[in-house]
């Protein structure tokens, strides 16, 4: 296991190393810094010492990855890449384009989006796992049939449509919940209660779907056959033999996501003003604040990476044929 | 009063219009304590017909008439409820595949315990203790540790023994098994099949036995029915199927089934002895095993170990071994499909393994394999016609697209086929006609010796008997020689002029087919024949 | 006139025609032929199918772009022509002949009266508005909804002659059960489109939305963004995924390792992140190069295509992963090794055998995320990346309907028009999907194998 674990960790840094590389060449070798500093400045009539001073205020004025002119390891590290892009590995932000403590700001943004996410997630696996039960209990039928098709439509509603339709109808007509903000606390409910609603009902559709698709291939396997031949009743067959395999691929499905968590949605956080990550990254990409979005960028991959070590271990947990330590 | 009396029972797939029906009206009787066998070829309904006993037909098929009477009572009568108290209790079941028929996430000891909750009431120590005597009495050794393993961890044999054990659970009055040892190699069969009568005998149960092999249904029949086409062609005792069959279809079944003893030997004209065709010399394949912190590798798997073979110019040499013996992992490195890690192959003087890739692929073209799956032989997406002809459109033989379409309507000829099948594709051919094509193919770039990987073991035996007549009729034409993989030894008698038989990568015996089949002096190879089925 | 095609314009329609050769090519295939007729003859996928060539079809004739009198125009602008010239000064609501909000306005004698003012286009022909609209609607919906119909029945005369049936009565279609979801589809179409005909002819069918364009027309030209969007990327994404995923799968060694480690990291971030960083660094770079641009279309066209190509270079991670597995299987399948022992060289091997052999994968793959792609295009456009504000869009048009519901009374319209024009789009587009994998995708062809019930 620790084997196992020290092994991940050692794939995750080329993997990191080739995001950091990617936002580094995005953000600094396809476009130069002066545009950047043009950009911030107010695009145009922009000098080219105002630009030299906004690059210098920044620490933009180094070279990319390599300073012959400077003496022993600083050739290496005083550079941008090292000063921007590694010091990520040791989660040092820096300072937003805008001035402010990227590392505090996260810090801060974390637990709001935290709040909308773990609801959401919750209530999501709960309803769609049993609606995605019911529907494989009736295989088949009408219900069956319809339920799927009503799946596939909700599927092909856009995700906007939820979130204005849902602020109209509750907030603003039937006046259940505010209609946008955020508090601390336990007075945050009733602010949260909407958005969380409307993410739950916007992701329905495609999850009752993929829950229902791996119930029934579960259905068709030999050993569920076996079950039947053994004279065990539908409902024994479904829980004991059926739920217990399809909720392998479904929970391992949502372990990946876990740490995703902490990102929140950009949209919904967006809409309802609530003060997460989500909002925070739509700010900042709004604000073309690269180095927020830099930020964001390693701390997605980060928690992203994080969440595949979550569901090996989380299979080996639960499947007995997966051993971590044989792979 | 039969224990199990089938009256007209029809059973048809689809529905509407397009339905057809798979098993067309048949009558069948299991005595209490005896074995009735339904035999039959693959698409002659007699798995649908177990699967109809204990209504558990996929959702496509579905009983349209009959019934199906267990002591009298009409099991289609019964509300689902009450069949569920049948299943498990009164009629346990086997099923084909015990790789698959395991619940994977579930303890062994859990499942079979699962039936003696349902329909005994047992719990606790009780069960467990049933559990542990089931267990025992499938032949498992230390039941109280096993019985607290996943399937994975047991082999092949063991599992289909725990998948016993849980139909036997229930303590039911009629057994069902459904080819239960197809999956299983020789000697495992042989062991499955001696407890399944036992158990049998000792509980005084009534056995329904489905099978397509008649060696298998002549060792535990009391009594035969034989389906053809989802038809009852012929039911008797077992002396009188299978010694006097009235029925044209019952003679023609007896007559194509591979018999060890009635070894033909076809001393072909075309041995000569002069230097061998193919020679092979110290030939190891290896697969690593890694393991630990950086996957470092910790031991070589070796599936051949230095084996060395030959084969003459028109000759026949069987491999023969049982699953996991290496005999395909031979005949792919000979033709260079797998690499080997030590040792030469030579074939007319010239070593194989020394050759660049560009001498290979021209060198390849002595050197033609048939493989096993005749639905994955051939890409779904090319005519009969772009099949025969690929290797000599990428070797550049031939000639023009002309030559080259008289050549495949030649070769489709030579294998029995219609020249006219040329221009359609595999899907709309039987299993034995692909075969036939995948033959052609090979033969289209002329090799002088054929790998046969186990051409025929996915094939019905009517059709096998066919395929190795091809084979030997093309040999004696062509001076084909052969090097033929196969885990049966009733084919082995028919078509092989040498025999060698591997174990763990090695071989351990080779002689003449006379010698190997009649005065085998290997233990190993003596346990493999003294456990093959054998008709009468 | 001439023509005057833009890039995206020229993939949209080279594409289109790569779909028909495609389809045309397939008369030699019967396996696959027969799979696409499968998906054809189910109620859903047929009936979904109509619907997308419905969209299909306007997006391609809003590719046709010409100039004429320092004008550019589409094929799809000439037939709507009134839509796109009839601009009133507002808002409008859908079918109104007033104004939205109340004006004020100077009377010949100085008098200043305060009330809504009549439209300048919308219900012009109706001389007292208030008494005679709805009747004139009315008439309006039964002249439409009988020229449906009469052009269904022409229709369906079409086929018959065409299907040299001359015993079969002409309405034998609407009696055959197997067509039977498909006809009735063409039958709404039909009358569909003769009401809306009808009734944008005077009206602003949809309204009009803050500066008075159609919305009608507006929906309509942004069918042409979602597929340009849709197709354009997954053309980009396709080459990408099929040669790195097949080759990665066959190939094995640092080839395989190579393929593994770039969609992995690129699978790593998170998708909005990857796209944004990705469409913000390319929006930097176009805003120095503005001057650059002959005119704010190419411009904002330009713009579309960096989109299109960020979409398709973040996303040919998940069918790279599919093929690279399928190929490895394909690898050890037994016709693959006959194909080495025939002597078949690896380019062969890869042509002949692994491309089509993972075709479905493709197919399937790409229909699926093709409603991705339209759908993003409004979150997208949402935060600030999307297309050009310039360019009629869905995204667009639900970007600008978060003002206009808190005015009063509300503006509905242009929000609920997108949203339906993307709703019917993504729903096909699944629905078509779902029939495809359920021809195409050999595990489920098995129906004998499905689950006892």
């Amino acid at each position: 296991m620790t084997a196992y674990l020290c092994r991940r960790m050692l794939y995750a840094l080329p993997i990191l190393l080739g995001i950091n590389l990617l936002t580094f060449g995005l953000f600094f070798v396809v476009n130069s810094l002066d545009n950047m500093a043009r950009m911030q400045l107010g695009e145009r009539h922009v000098t080219q010492e105002a630009i030299e001073k906004w690059k210098h205020a920044h620490g933009y004025d180094l070279p990319l990855l390599w300073d012959a002119t400077a003496a022993g390891t600083d050739k290496f590290t005083r550079t941008l890449f090292y000063r921007n892009s590694l010091g990520l590995f040791t989660f040092r932000f820096g300072r937003s384009d805008g001035g402010r403590d990227i590392g505090y700001d996260l810090r801060q943004r974390m637990f709001p989006s935290l709040a909308i996410a773990l609801p959401v997630l919750l209530l999501e696996l709960a309803l769609a796992t049993s609606l995605g039960l019911m529907v494989a209990l009736l295989r088949g039928s009408y219900f069956d049939r319809w339920l799927t098709l009503g799946c596939v439509a909700a599927m092909s509603i856009s995700s906007l449509f939820f979130i204005i339709a849902g602020q109209y109808l509750i907030a603003k007509l039937l006046r259940l919940t505010p209609i946008s903000g955020y508090d601390d606390g336990f007075a945050a409910f009733k602010f949260l209660a909407l958005p969380v609603l409307v993410q739950v009902a916007a992701g329905l559709g495609a999850n009752v779907r993929w829950n229902r698709t791996v119930f029934l291939e579960e259905i068709s396997k030999d050993y569920v056959r076996t079950a039947w031949a053994k004279g065990l009743t539908e409902k024994q067959v479904l829980w004991r033999h059926v739920l217990r395999n399809a909720l392998l691929p479904l929970l391992t499905a949502i372990v990946v996501t876990l740490p995703s968590l902490f990102l929140g949605s950009l949209i919904t956080e967006s809409f309802f003003a609530v003060p997460g990550l989500g909002s925070y990254t739509i700010d900042a990409i709004q604000n073309q604040d690269f180095a927020i979005v830099r930020a964001m960028v390693f701390l997605g991959s980060c928690l992203y990476i994080l969440g595949l070590m979550l569901t090996d271990i989380s299979y080996a947990w639960a499947d007995p044929r997966v051993r971590l330590a044989a792979s | 009063m039969s224990l199990l009396e089938i009256q007209d029972l029809v059973i048809e797939v689809g529905a509407g219009a397009t339905a057809t029906s798979v098993v067309a009206g048949i009558a069948l009787q299991v005595e209490q304590g005896c074995t009735t066998v339904l035999v039959g070829e693959s698409g002659s309904g007699k798995s649908m017909t177990a699967l109809g006993v204990v209504r558990l037909l996929p959702a496509a098929a579905h009983i349209t008439r009959g019934a199906i009477c267990l002591n009298g009572q009409d099991l289609l009568q019964l509300p689902e409820h009450q069949m569920c108290d049948v299943r498990g209790a009164r009629i346990g079941f086997v099923f084909q595949e015990p790789q698959s028929a395991l619940n994977p996430v579930m303890k062994v000891g859990d499942q079979i315990g699962e039936v003696l909750a349902r329909h005994l009431g047992l719990h606790g120590k009780v069960r467990r203790e049933r559990v542990a005597e089931l267990l025992a009495a499938v032949g498992i050794h230390d039941p109280r540790q096993r019985m607290t393993e996943y399937p994975h961890q047991f082999s092949g044999g063991m599992k289909q023994r725990v998948m016993l054990a849980i139909a036997l659970a229930g303590e039911p009055e009629l057994l069902i098994a459904d080819e239960p040892t197809t999956a299983l190699d020789v000697s495992t069969q042989a062991q499955i099949l001696t407890l399944l009568q036992r158990e049998q005998q000792q509980r005084g149960m009534g056995m329904l036995f489905i099978t397509h092999d008649l060696a298998v249904a002549y060792q535990v029949a009391d009594k035969l029915a034989v389906m053809k086409g989802g038809i009852l062609v012929e039911a008797g005792s077992r002396a009188e199927i299978f010694s006097a069959p009235t029925q044209a279809y019952t003679k023609h079944l007896l007559a194509v089934s591979p018999r060890i003893e009635s070894a033909v030997v076809p001393v072909s004209r075309t041995i000569t002895t002069d230097p061998p065709l193919l020679e092979i010399k110290g030939l190891s394949v290896t697969f690593p095993i890694r393991r630990g912190f950086f996957k470092r590798v910790v031991a070589q798997f070796a599936a051949v170990n230095a084996l060395d073979l030959s084969v003459q110019a028109g000759e026949t040499v069987a491999v023969v071994g049982e699953s996991g013996s290496g005999k395909t992992s031979l005949g792919r490195s000979v033709l260079r499909l797998l690499e080997a890690s030590a040792g030469t192959v030579s074939f007319l003087g010239q070593d194989f393994f020394r050759l660049n890739p560009a001498q290979l692929r021209h060198a390849r073209r002595d050197l033609q394999i048939v493989f096993q799956d005749p639905y994955a032989a051939m890409n779904p997406r090319l005519t009969v016609q772009q099949i025969i002809e690929e290797g000599m459109v990428s070797l550049g033989i031939g000639g023009n697209a002309r030559a080259r379409i008289t050549r495949v309507e030649q070769l489709l000829n030579l294998v029995g086929l219609e020249p006219h099948f040329r221009l359609r594709f595999p899907h709309e051919f039987s299993g034995g006609q692909r075969q036939r094509i995948s033959i052609a193919r090979a033969l289209a770039v002329e090799p002088k010796l054929l790998v046969c990987d186990e051409p025929t073991s996915a094939l019905d035996v009517s059709v096998q008997a066919q395929i190795l007549d091809l084979l030997r009729s093309l040999q004696d034409e062509m001076g084909l020689a052969y090097l033929f993989i196969t885990h049966n030894l009733g084919v082995v008698a028919q078509i092989a002029h040498r025999v060698v038989v591997m174990h763990h990568g090695s071989i351990v015996e080779s002689g003449t087919t006379q010698q190997v089949l009649f005065t085998p002096t290997h233990a190993y190879t003596q346990s493999l024949l003294a456990a093959v089925p054998r008709l009468p | 006139m001439k023509l005057a095609l833009l890039t995206t314009d020229v993939a949209l329609l080279g594409t289109l025609i790569l779909v028909l050769l495609y389809f045309w090519s397939l008369r030699q295939h019967k396996l696959t032929s027969q799979r696409w007729r499968t998906v054809l003859k189910t109620p859903t996928g047929g009936s979904a199918a109509i619907l997308l060539a419905m969209y299909v079809g306007v997006a391609g004739l809003d590719s046709l772009r010409f100039t004429a009198g320092g004008e550019t125009f589409t094929a799809l602008d000439k037939m709507l022509w009134s839509l796109r010239t009839q601009v009133e000064t507002t808002y409008s609501a859908p079918l109104a002949a007033f104004g939205y909000a109340k004006e004020t306005r100077y009377e010949a004698h100085g008098k200043v009266a305060r009330d809504y003012p009549r439209l300048v286009y919308g219900g012009r022909h109706l001389r007292n508005p208030a008494q005679d609209r709805s009747r004139d609607l009315i008439l309006r919906v039964a002249r439409g909804g009988l020229l449906g119909v009469a052009g269904f029945c022409a229709l369906l005369g079409l086929f018959k002659i065409t299907r040299r049936c001359p015993h079969a009565p002409f309405w034998m279609p609407l009696a055959a059960r197997r067509w039977r979801a498909q006809v009735m589809v063409i039958a709404a179409l039909c009358v569909l489109g003769g009401v809306i005909g009808a009734l944008a002819a005077d009206y602003h069918l949809l309204g009009t939305d803050k500066v008075g364009s159609d919305v009608l027309y507006l929906t309509l030209k942004s069918i042409r963004t979602g597929l340009v969007l849709g197709v354009v990327s997954s053309l980009i994404a396709l080459p990408l995924a099929v040669t790195l995923g097949i080759s990665a799968g066959y190939l094995g060694g640092w080839v395989d390792d190579l393929v593994q480690y770039l969609y992995t990291t690129l699978s790593s971030i998170p998708g909005v992140l990857l796209i944004a960083a990705a469409a913000l660094s390319l929006d930097l770079l176009m805003q120095q190069q503005a001057s650059d641009f002959a005119s704010l279309a190419s411009r904002a066209d330009t713009k579309l295509l960096a989109l299109c190509l960020v979409l398709g270079l973040t996303g040919w991670t998940s069918l790279c992963r599919l093929l690279r597995a399928e190929a490895l299987k394909l690898r050890t399948i037994e016709f693959v090794s006959a194909a080495r022992a025939l002597g078949g060289t690896q380019l062969q091997i890869l042509f002949r055998h692994l491309l089509p052999n993972t075709f479905h994968l493709v197919i399937i793959t790409t229909v699926l995320s093709f409603s991705d792609l339209v759908l993003a295009e409004a979150v997208l456009t949402y935060i600030d990346i999307g297309v050009d504000p310039s360019m009629e869009s869905w995204g667009n048009m639900i970007n600008g309907a978060r003002l206009e519901l808190a005015r009063e009374p509300v503006v509905w319209w242009s929000l609920m028009a997108a949203l339906c024009g993307m709703f019917g789009l993504v729903l096909a587009a699944n629905l078509f999907a779902d029939a495809v994998r359920d021809a195409f995708d050999p595990r489920l062809n098995n129906t004998l194998l499905a689950a006892p019930r």
